[in-house]
Order: C-alpha cells, then sequence, then structure tokens
C-alpha cells in the first residue's frame, strides 16, 4: 500500500542540515535520557540508536521514573579489522561507559550497549583516538561493508579484503556533522559539504555491502542489497561478480515484503570499473528506490520493480560502460575455520568461538579479561567474523605459542573443542532487552535450547553434522534466519516460526515449516525431522538439501 | 512544662492533699488562670510615652503572626511600637532599649529558629551588661518535644543575667498558644500604661486541658507507598501517600509524625533486664504497660544527654555523653536489680515527633497528603542503623494507618499566581515544589516556574521525573537545572549550577519572583544560600550590595526556606 507520500524519515533527512537536526540541542536536554523526536531518527546515520531496557519499563514507570534509556553505539569497521591496540581502547571504553558487554554483530563490527546520553561524546571521542568512529554504521546509507574474513582462504584475500575498507570510505556521506557534534570540531568554513551520492536526501532506506571469496561464503554474500563475489584465475583477482537484490527482513502478515537473496546480474573486471559500478548501484537505488513506504524500500523491491535487465541497461548506462557475463563460481561451505591455521605467508590464526558475539567474563572463561591480556601482548591483530566469532590474526610463528599459553591459561582452547557443532553455527541476534523490535528473545534464549537439543543429534548421531541454525527475535532477520538450516524466527514471547530447507552454503533460502512453536513444539519437531533425516538421508546429503528434498 | 525548683515546691505542696481537695485546687487554678493577671505597683520613674521593640524568632511564622498582633495592639494603645525579626535586629541597639519583648520558637533538639540564631549566639557571649533593659519573654513550643520551649527559657534567663529587668514573667505557650498569648501581653500593655515601672507579670502554666485542641490528630490510611529510585540506587526515597477526613492544608505546609519503637526491640530490651512487660505504670500523666508505654511513648533510640545522665546516676558508673541508645547502655551498664529500670524509664523522654514537607497539592490530589521521605540510614560501630521514623515507615504497607498532624509552615507559601518562583530542592527537598508546580498547574496559575534539583544518579534517583517532564512539556515547568554526581567525581554541583545560571536567576528575581530553598542543612543547604550570595554579589557589582540584595528579598518576604 505504496501511496506517493514520502514517509517522514524523508522529510527530516533532507531539512537536518548535514544530519545535524537539533542534536546539540537534545544533548542539552536535561530532564530526560532520549534526544528530540526527529533526532531520534538522525543519530543513526552518526552510528547510533536510541533504545531503553524494556525488562524495567513497568517497574520505573510506578516510581515515576522516565524509561531507561541509553544508546547503542556500533562502530564503522570495514572487513572487521581492527588493531590491537584499538582493542584494548574498546575494552576501556565498554568498561568505562557501556554495559561493559562487547557484542560482535552479524556485519564484522562491534556494538556497546547501555550508553547514555551524556556519555555518548566521551565514548565517541575515546574511539576516535584510536582511529575508530561509527560514521554510517546505521541510517539508509551504505553500512559496514562485510568481508570474507579467514585471511588463509586465499592468497589474494588481502587484496580482496582491502575493497571493504575502499568502498566504505567512497560511499561515506560527506557531511562533518560527526565531528563537530561528537568531537566538538570546529567548522571548517571551506569545507565543501556537497554530496553528489547522497545528495540531502540520502537513500531510500539501508544499504549493504559484503564481499566473498569462493568457496566459502561466511559472509553470506548473497543477502546483501550487493554483493561482491571475487574472481580468482590463475591465482589472480581478476574482478568481481555483481549481486544485486539481497535483503531478508520480512513483515508478520505483510504479503508485499519478502526475504530475497540477490541476483548476479554481471562481472566487472579491475578496480576501477567494480568501484564505478558499486557506487551506481546506490545512485539507482537512491533515485528509483520507494521513498513512501519503508517496508518496500529496500534495494530488491527495486530491482523487483525495474526487472533485472532493466536494472542492468540503467547500471551500464549509469557506468557508461558494459557488463560483462558472471564469470562461474562455487560456494561449498559457509563456515568459520575454528582453531588454529596458517595462511600461504606463514601467519597463524586462531578462530574463537564467541557464543552469539556477546564477549564479557563468563564464569567458565574470563574472554573479556582473556582477550584483553592477548590484545596487549600487541602481538596479533583482531578479525570479527559474520558468524560473531573472533579471528586472533597475524600472529607470526615465532609468537604463536606465546598465545597459544595465554589461550591454554584461559582455558579457551579446552571450551572450543568441547563445543558441539551445532553450537559452533549457530547465531542469534540481540533482541531483549534493548532491541525495540524483538517479539522474543534469541540471544539470551538460543544457548539453552541449544544444550536441549545436543541431547536430541546424539541420539539420531547427528552430533558431528555442521547445521547451520539462527535464531531471532523477529523477522527482521538479522541473525539472516531465512538463509539457515534452520531457521527461528519469534513472533511472541517464547513463540518462534520454525523454517527449514536453507542449504549449507547460503544459495538457498528456506521455508516456513511450522508457526508460532512453543520450546516443547520445537524440539519435538526437530526430533521428527532429525529421525527422518538419519534414517532416509542420502549419502553426504546436507540437513538442509534433505529437507528441501523429501519433506518441504 | 514548670522549671525544675518551682515544680519540686509544688510538688511538694500538693502532696498534703487529698484528691477531692486536689480537684478543687484545680478549678481554683483555672480559675485564676481566666482572671486578668493581678499586677502589684512599685516604685515611680515618671515615665510616660514608652518606646517598645517586639523581636520575633520564627520558623514556621508562629511568633511572627503572634509578634505582628501584639504590634498592631501596642499601637492601638499608643505605644510607640517598633516590631522586628531578629535575624534583622541590629544587635547593637540591645543595650539601648527600653522595652524589649521577644516572641521566640524552640526548634530541633531544643534550638533556637535559625533566624534567631545571631541573636542567641550574641546575648551568650555576655560581653556586656544590659541595665536599663526592660524585658519580656513569650516562647514558643510543643509539649511534645522534650525541651518545652527551651530556647524561651534560655533567652529569658540570660537577658536577665545581662542584668536586664523582667516586665512580665517568662510565658511558655504549647501549639494553642493564641489565648495563653493574648493573655500574656494584654497583661504587658496594662505595666506599660501604668505610670509606676512594673513588676513581673506571673506567667500561666500551659493549660493541660487546651492541649489536645492545640495539636489536631488525624489517622492516614496509606493509599501509596512506594521507593523512588531505581535498582542500582544507593539511596531509598519512598513517596507515600496518606488519605484521611477533615485535613486542611496548604501547599508548603509540613506532617508530623510520631514513630513507635519496634516491639520485638522493646521485647529483647525487657528480657534483659527481667521486667514483666505488662505492669502498669504512670509516665508524664500517662498510665499504661510499660511496654505499651515503651512501644509508643517513650524515646529509646537515641538518647539526650539529661537521660544518659540520668542513667549513669543510678547505675553508678562515669559514662561518656554521647549518641547512643538504651540497649546498648543496658548492655554495657547492667542495672544491678530489675527494680532499677523503672527509675531508668523515669529519666526518659517522649518520642520526639519527626518532620516530612507535603509533596501533594490540595487542589490536585483530592485533599490526599503525600510525603518524600529518604530513608536515614548510619553506621554505630560499623553497625549500619536506620532512623527511628524513616524504618517505622519504611514497614508500613499500604492499607495500614500512620498518626500525624499537620504542621503549618506560614511562611512557605505559594505568592500570587502571577508572580514567578524558582525554587531550589536538592533530595528530598524537591518534596514541596512537588506541591507547589502541581497546585499551580491544577488552579492554572500563570506565574513561570523553575525547579532546581540534585541527586546522586540521573538514572536511578530523579525524583518525580515524568511528572516533571508532563509539566515541562505543557509548560507549566518553565525551567529545569539539574545536578547528578553520576558516579564522577567532577560533576557540576547544584551550586555550580546556580552560579552558572546566576545572571538568568537574577533577572528572575528583578523581575519580582519569589525564591525557595528546601532540603538537608548540610551539606547542600550552606553550599546552596552562599552560591546565592555570590550571585547576587557578582549581579550587583559589590560583596556589600550582595548581601544588601539578599537581606531585602527576606525582608520583602521574597526569600523562604526550609531547611532541616
Ligand atoms: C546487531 C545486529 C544483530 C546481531 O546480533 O549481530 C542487528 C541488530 C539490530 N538490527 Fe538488524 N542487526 C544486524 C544485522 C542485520 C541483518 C543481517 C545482515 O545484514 O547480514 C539483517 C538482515 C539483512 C537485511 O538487512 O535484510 C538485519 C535486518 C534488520 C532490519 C530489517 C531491515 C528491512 O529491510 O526491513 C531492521 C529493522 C529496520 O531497519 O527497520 C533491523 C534493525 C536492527 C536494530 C538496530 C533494531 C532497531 O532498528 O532499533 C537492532 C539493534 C538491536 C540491539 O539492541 O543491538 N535489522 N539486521 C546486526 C548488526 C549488523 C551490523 O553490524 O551492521
Ligand atoms: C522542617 C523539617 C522538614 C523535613 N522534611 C523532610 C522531608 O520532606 N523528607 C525527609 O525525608 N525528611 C525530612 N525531614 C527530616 C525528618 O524529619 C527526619 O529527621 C528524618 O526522616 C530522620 O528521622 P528518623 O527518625 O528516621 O531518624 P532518627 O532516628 O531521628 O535519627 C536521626 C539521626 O540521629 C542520629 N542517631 C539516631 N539514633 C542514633 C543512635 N542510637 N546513636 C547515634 N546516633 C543516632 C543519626 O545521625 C541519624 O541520622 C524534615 C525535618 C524537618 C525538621
Ligand atoms: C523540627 C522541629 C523541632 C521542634 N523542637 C521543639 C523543641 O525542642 N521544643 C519545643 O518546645 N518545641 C519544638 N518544636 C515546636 C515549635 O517550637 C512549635 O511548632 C512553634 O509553634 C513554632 O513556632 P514558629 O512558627 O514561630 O517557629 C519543634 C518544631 C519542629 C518543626
Ligand atoms: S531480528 Fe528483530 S529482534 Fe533481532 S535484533 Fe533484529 S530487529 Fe531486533
Amino acid at each position: 500500500m505504496s501511496n506517493n507520500k514520502p514517509s517522514p524519515i524523508e522529510k527530516i533527512k533532507t531539512s537536518s542540515k548535514g544530519l545535524r537536526g537539533s542534536l546539540q540541542e537534545s544533548l542539552q536536554d536535561e530532564i530526560t535520557g532520549a534526544v528530540r523526536e526527529q533526532d531520534h531518527a538522525l543519530i543513526k546515520f552518526h552510528g547510533m540508536y536510541e533504545q531503553d531496557d524494556r525488562d524495567v519499563r513497568e517497574e520505573r514507570a510506578a516510581k515515576k521514573l522516565d524509561k531507561l534509556y541509553s544508546f547503542m553505539i556500533r562502530l564503522r569497521i570495514p572487513g572487521g579489522y581492527m588493531r590491537a591496540d584499538q582493542w584494548v581502547a574498546a575494552h576501556h571504553i565498554a568498561g568505562n561507559y557501556s554495559t561493559g558487554v562487547i557484542k560482535i554483530t552479524t556485519r564484522q563490527t562491534i556494538q556497546l550497549h547501555g550508553i547514555l546520553k551524556h556519555q555518548i561524546k566521551p565514548t565517541l571521542k575515546d574511539f576516535n583516538a584510536v582511529h575508530l568512529d561509527s560514521i554510517a554504521a546505521c541510517g539508509d546509507v551504505n553500512r559496514n561493508v562485510a568481508c570474507t574474513s579467514h585471511p588463509s582462504e586465499s592468497p589474494i584475500h588481502e587484496e580482496v579484503h582491502a575493497y571493504a575498507d575502499k568502498i566504505s570510505r567512497l560511499l561515506l556521506p560527506k557531511t562533518r556533522a560527526f565531528y563537530e557534534i561528537w568531537l566538538d570540531d570546529e567548522k571548517i568554513a571551506e569545507y565543501d559539504e556537497t554530496d553528489p551520492l547522497y545528495q540531502d536526501r540520502y537513500l531510500p532506506r539501508k544499504f549493504k555491502i559484503g564481499i566473498a571469496i569462493p568457496p566459502n561464503n561466511d559472509v553470506d554474500v548473497l543477502t546483501n542489497d550487493l554483493g561482491l563475489i571475487a574472481i580468482i584465475e590463475k591465482g589472480k583477482l581478476i574482478g568481481f561478480n555483481i549481486a544485486v537484490g539481497g535483503g531478508l527482513s520480512t513483515t508478520h502478515g505483510n504479503p508485499d515484503t519478502y526475504a530475497r537473496l540477490a541476483t548476479v546480474i554481471g562481472f566487472t573486471a579491475g578496480e576501477e570499473k567494480t568501484l564505478k559500478a558499486v557506487y551506481e548501484v546506490l545512485t539507482i537505488q537512491r533515485d528509483f528506490g520507494n521513498r513512501s513506504d519503508r517496508k518496500l524500500a529496500r534495494i530488491k523491491y527495486t530491482l523487483d520493480k525495474m526487472g533485472v535487465d532493466a536494472f542492468r541497461k540503467e547500471l551500464e548506462q549509469r557506468c557508461g560502460f558494459e557488463l560483462e557475463d558472471a564469470k562461474p563460481y562455487r560456494f561449498t561451505e559457509r563456515i568459520d575455520r575454528y582453531g588454529w591455521l596458517a595462511d600461504d605467508k606463514g601467519n597463524w590464526h586462531y578462530t574463537l568461538f564467541v557464543e552469539n558475539g556477546r564477549i564479557t567474563d563468563e564464569a567458565d572463561v574470563p574472554l573479556k579479561t582473556a582477550l584483553l591480556e592477548l590484545a596487549e601482548t600487541g602481538k596479533l591483530i583482531f578479525r570479527f567474523t559474520s558468524n560473531q566469532n573472533l579471528i586472533l590474526s597475524e600472529i607470526h610463528p615465532e609468537d604463536k605459542s606465546l598465545i597459544e599459553k595465554i589461550l591454554q591459561r584461559y582455558g579457551i582452547i579446552k571450551r572450543d573443542e568441547a563445543i558441539s557443532a551445532l553450537r559452533k553455527n549457530a547465531i542469534s541476534c540481540v533482541a531483549l532487552p534493548t532491541c525495540p523490535l524483538a517479539l522474543a528473545e534469541a540471544q539470551r534464549y538460543l544457548p539453552s535450547l541449544i544444550s536441549k537439543m545436543e541431547p536430541l543429534l546424539k541420539k539420531h548421531s547427528l552430533e558431528e553434522e555442521n547445521i547451520i541454525m539462527r535464531m531471532t527475535g523477529c523477522p527482521n532477520g538479522c541473525a539472516r534466519p531465512y538463509a539457515a538450516e534452520i531457521g527461528l524466527v519469534g513472533t511472541g514471547p517464547g513463540r518462534y516460526n520454525l523454517h527449514l530447507g536453507g542449504d549449507r552454503e547460503g544459495t538457498r533460502l528456506n521455508t516456513k515449516y511450522r508457526e508460532q512453536l512453543d520450546e516443547e513444539a520445537i524440539l519435538t519437531e526437530l526430533d521428527k525431522v532429525f529421525n527422518q533425516y538419519n534414517v532416509s538421508r542420502s549419502q553426504h546429503e546436507s540437513f538442509g538439501d534433505y529437507m528441501q528434498r523429501a519433506i518441504l | 512544662m514548670l522549671a525544675e525548683p518551682k515544680l519540686k515546691i509544688l510538688a511538694e505542696f500538693i502532696s498534703q492533699f487529698n484528691k477531692e481537695e486536689l480537684i478543687w485546687v484545680n478549678g481554683y487554678l483555672s480559675g485564676l488562670v481566666s482572671e486578668p493577671l493581678k499586677v502589684t505597683p512599685a516604685i515611680s520613674n515618671g515615665a510616660n510615652g514608652k518606646k517598645i521593640t517586639i523581636a520575633y524568632g520564627t520558623e514556621t511564622g508562629n511568633s511572627k503572626k503572634l509578634a505582628t498582633d501584639f504590634a498592631s495592639k501596642a499601637k492601638k494603645s499608643g505605644i510607640q511600637t517598633k516590631l522586628v525579626s531578629l535575624d534583622q535586629y541590629k544587635l547593637t541597639e540591645l543595650p539601648k532599649e527600653e522595652y524589649f519583648i521577644t516572641v521566640i520558637s524552640t526548634q530541633g533538639d531544643g534550638e533556637p529558629p535559625v533566624a534567631a540564631q545571631k541573636f542567641y549566639d550574641h546575648i551568650h557571649n555576655n560581653g556586656f551588661k544590659l541595665p536599663q533593659l526592660k524585658y519580656g519573654v513569650l516562647a514558643l513550643g510543643d509539649t511534645a518535644y522534650p525541651m518545652f520551649c527551651k530556647t524561651g527559657e534560655d533567652v529569658d534567663k540570660q537577658l536577665q543575667y545581662l542584668g536586664g529587668q523582667r516586665i512580665a514573667d517568662l510565658q511558655k505557650c504549647d501549639l494553642d498558644y493564641e489565648s495563653t498569648a493574648e493573655q500574656w501581653f494584654s497583661t504587658v500593655i496594662q505595666q506599660l500604661q501604668t505610670v509606676k515601672t512594673p513588676t513581673p507579670v506571673i506567667a500561666a502554666p500551659p493549660a493541660e486541658t487546651k492541649k489536645l485542641a492545640g495539636k489536631l490528630y488525624y489517622d492516614g490510611i496509606i493509599q501509596t507507598h512506594i521507593n523512588l529510585t531505581a535498582n542500582g540506587s544507593s539511596k531509598k526515597i519512598y513517596h507515600i501517600e496518606l488519605a484521611a477526613d477533615g485535613m486542611e492544608f496548604f501547599s508548603g505546609d509540613s506532617i508530623g509524625i510520631v514513630p513507635e519503637n519496634d516491639s520485638l526491640l522493646v521485647d529483647q530490651l525487657l528480657q534483659l533486664v527481667s521486667v514483666d512487660g505488662n505492669k502498669t505504670i504512670t509516665w508524664k500523666n500517662e498510665t499504661a504497660s510499660i511496654r505499651e508505654l515503651l512501644v509508643s511513648k517513650i524515646n529509646i533510640s537515641y538518647l539526650l544527654e539529661k537521660s544518659v545522665k540520668h542513667y549513669a546516676a543510678i547505675c553508678g558508673h562515669e559514662i561518656a555523653v554521647g549518641k547512643t541508645d538504651l540497649l546498648s547502655l543496658l548492655k554495657q551498664y547492667p542495672l544491678s536489680k530489675p527494680a532499677l529500670f523503672e527509675q531508668v524509664v523515669e529519666g526518659l523522654t517522649q518520642i520526639v515527633p519527626r518532620i516530612y514537607n507535603i509533596s501533594s497539592s490540595p487542589a490536585a490530589h483530592n485533599g490526599e497528603v503525600h510525603i518524600t521521605m529518604l530513608r536515614d540510614v548510619f553506621t554505630i560501630n560499623e553497625q549500619e542503623q536506620t532512623g527511628l521514623c524513616t524504618q517505622f515507615l519504611e514497614n508500613k504497607k499500604e492499607g495500614d494507618t500512620v498518626r500525624f498532624f499537620i504542621q503549618t509552615n506560614k511562611r512557605f507559601r505559594l505568592p500570587a499566581p502571577e508572580k514567578d518562583i524558582i525554587m531550589i530542592g536538592p533530595g528530598t527537598g524537591i518534596a514541596p515544589f512537588r506541591s507547589f508546580v502541581a497546585e499551580r498547574d491544577s488552579t492554572g496559575a500563570v506565574g513561570k516556574n523553575w525547579l532546581f534539583f540534585s541527586e546522586n544518579q540521573f538514572t536511578t534517583d530523579f525524583l518525580y521525573q515524568t511528572e516533571w517532564q508532563s509539566w515541562f512539556e505543557t509548560d507549566t515547568l518553565t525551567k529545569v537545572s539539574l545536578s547528578f554526581k553520576n558516579g564522577s567525581e567532577h560533576t557540576v554541583s547544584l551550586a555550580d549550577k546556580i552560579v552558572t545560571q546566576g545572571k538568568e536567576l537574577f533577572e528572575w528575581l528583578e523581575q519580582g519572583a519569589y525564591l525557595y530553598l528546601c532540603g538537608e542543612k548540610e551539606p547542600t543547604g550552606k553550599a546552596i544560600e552562599d552560591a546565592l550570595l555570590k550571585v547576587f554579589q557578582t549581579q550587583t557589582g559589590s560583596e556589600a550590595s550582595g548581601i544588601d540584595y539578599f537581606e531585602n528579598l527576606k525582608k520583602q518576604n521574597r526569600y523562604a526556606k526550609d531547611l532541616y
């Protein structure tokens, strides 16, 4: 039902004076921990979300206290690559201003929650001191660019990975508002803020770019608005297949919304053309995207409205060159390579399991403390994966034993080895209590559900299977549940839709199998299908493929 | 009620009477009381057209009201009269005074009102004599307090010691002071009108029978009982709503509550001294079981010096007078035999009322009384303890009944609806201002309202936040200035805030705004008054002019404070 009246957000954007709005005033409002109405939308462009602790709403209302407003800050970390000293800083910033938990997201960056309004500036200043920012981490702009994370995936990993940063910087908004508002930088008179890409309207909606190096599709490249698939011939990177129109979110009860995997529309050779194509895909979405109904504003809808061919033509016209036909490629898996692994340069990398990406000191393993000590050695690099895990990276052979010792001392290696395949491949979104859109629990609940599923898998002797399971607290799909072999999508407190039949490598979406299940129902349903899979699967057939073939 | 020696004489004297005789004497005495008191003539100094100064020391305005009545009466009777508040009184004038009448109340544990402190200290630094001073003291007090009219007594004694000459005996008044005071003063006037130099008027004892009328008690039923602070706060601040019939109060008034002791503690105590709690005794004209009295009448939680001394005498120990409670005494210095306990009880004082500012408005909260109470915690030798009344009220539940009386606060009132007000209420000091703004909101007063408030943490301790927000959104609340520590050392204190906003604050005052301050004396109250003075000094250009400005505000009754 998209009438042509622009959505309210559009007005806020165009009249925002370069994303400044009344943020300065909002910071001065002493009587509330929130920002003003319009700034609520604008602050996202600065990488922050206003939230409130939903667990305590009623209690505080009775106490005549306002909602417990705080802010979630999401950093911009292209390709999830972070220096050790930056991690040390993040560790302390989290301790000083936020809940203390550092959350690795499904797009390879980190988030801090629970930052109070008066703490935002100190937080961002401290991040800035180590050259980290949150510009455009959220909002109707290009988001954090994701990229295949493990250097051992390919000798040209570094070269491909560099694109994440190039693209991120290419697509940054031109406004200096971030520096003025949060870092108290002086207005630069001669600085020209005119923004040829975003103009004053920005995009109709968020925009996401992912880069994958086949055969591992760990970034879920096809779920992005724009996916780049690295094409390598004779050990050289020759260019990228361009995939457009990915996007997962649906809205319960809104048939016009649907999850969609990106369509590969062609190939671009070399850096210049690739970056040009990327840029123009955004301008098309800027000019053709739906600006009246935000539920139908992602590029997947723009693409389907135009048709793939029309879209490709429009793109070629804007680029001033033709796209080559897509090159053959093949994804075979979508996993993080746990434990120690060396790359072709001889450097070592340790992939570490982080349940739901929540880094904090747990009773069994004081992970946060351990990571601080590891970072303080200065002998490694942090890489975040799209599965919310962490790679301790670029460890020179002579430093390996030092790192190994620390990992041993904190019991991390022992713990990682003990973790089931199901748990290792599972991810979940944040959901309650911070996410305002959550209908059900996710990251606070998934661990215990998995504990109840493990015996089932054992019972059907499937405990070794790398089944990919993902849970979200609502249909927005932040943990990409529609691209999982088992997807659980929250519909209400304690209730989930069960999706089955996605493939292991992330090239086929799953289908809704059962609705509104509570825990008991989830477990009985899974018990059934695990059993069928175990008895009647064909050799090497993945759980997802079997479900697709036999049941759905 | 009577000074110790007089009481003794009286006691001895009446010990000879039987019941019937006593009753007769009682009637006879009250007869005397209602007659105008006799005046005994003495030597003349031929002085006519006398000058009289009436100075009052007040906290809640009662003394002022009386003094003002007196002044107009005196003028009517052709006496040249000067009326002055003791904090405005030029102390250097004192030696020149001829006739000097003081109306003064007692506060705290027998302390002078804040406004009278300077005067009180001055006369006690006996560096001087007042040979020709002829004076009279009217003391306001409340027999609910052990040190009844202590300040009046002190002033009366001291002025005599300095060589002053009474024209009237010290008159102590209980809460029903009107008639007693009237009478006392009319006789004083008669005195001045007689050509002869007067000899003292004999004061009437505060009349027992009228006492109850003096203080109207209500049985309030608790409607709501919530802790306003959220999880993670270091404080407990309770919002308690009381409903009772026939209450009359104004925004700015307070209530008084006489807490009870914890009955378990009392039993523990009785067991320790192995005394039967059911035994009936008479204590300060109250006859009931020891247990009952110890629970509801007698202060055992925080003993006055005199009680401790009394105890020391009985158990024959040297006891350093300091903050302590009865149980600790009994444990530390056991009594040799149970019988002594009753003597100990004799030396104890009654539980005094605790005062709480009313945080509700008559207009907005359908006549309910709300209070905002900070749980008072303190530590005695590493042991955390809770104050008697706050503990007592904390343990109450919704539906329970609480006895209280209304403590009018005539000096702490809203101005005319069109006047602007500036309210400075750190911590629980915010209570009367919730009442103010609610009242102005529901009566549609057009004056601007500016609130200053401070607490520990923004997220957990912002008292009545949502109410202030809605008043702010609807423009009833014009401006808010807040200060929260938020667990960091470098925060702007409320006093700093006042200074930094000094210019605007001054502008408001220049446009006739009224200034209010409420909350705990220490440490905030003092710091804030200093800050205000600083503002006036910077804005008026000099130290002296700043001081004058502040004094003028007080003179014009545009500055009212309720510090505790
Ligand atoms: C942190 C993260 C989940 C996680 O546990 O890792 C996340 C968390 C949130 N997402 Fe998401 N999304 C996250 C990845 C995703 C993904 C997965 C992906 O991008 O690979 C999706 C599905 C793919 C897609 O975009 O279609 C996703 C689709 C959404 C949507 C639906 C967008 C739409 O097209 O309708 C919303 C709601 C919206 O934007 O209106 C949303 C909104 C949100 C918000 C900001 C809720 C809100 O709008 O107030 C969540 C904040 C919760 C919190 O308290 O932190 N998030 N979100 C992920 C952060 C990624 C990043 O670093 O940028
Ligand atoms: C005019 C006025 C208005 C007021 N308004 C408010 C208001 O709006 N809100 C509010 O919360 N309060 C208000 N107060 C304060 C209130 O009246 C009480 O004083 C306060 O609640 C403490 O009472 P309590 O009985 O709990 O503490 P108490 O038992 O009276 O103890 C008070 C203090 O005495 C000391 N003490 C007590 N017992 C011992 C002991 N055994 N040994 C050593 N030291 C001891 C401690 O330092 C303790 O902090 C007001 C006071 C006044 C005078
Ligand atoms: C906190 C407080 C403490 C008091 N302490 C005493 C006291 O120790 N002795 C006494 O006789 N009256 C005491 N009173 C009673 C007052 O003196 C009495 O209310 C008097 O009418 C007040 O007069 P004012 O309004 O002129 O201050 C106290 C009142 C309050 C509010
Ligand atoms: S999927 Fe829904 S509940 Fe989960 S984080 Fe995203 S928006 Fe929140």
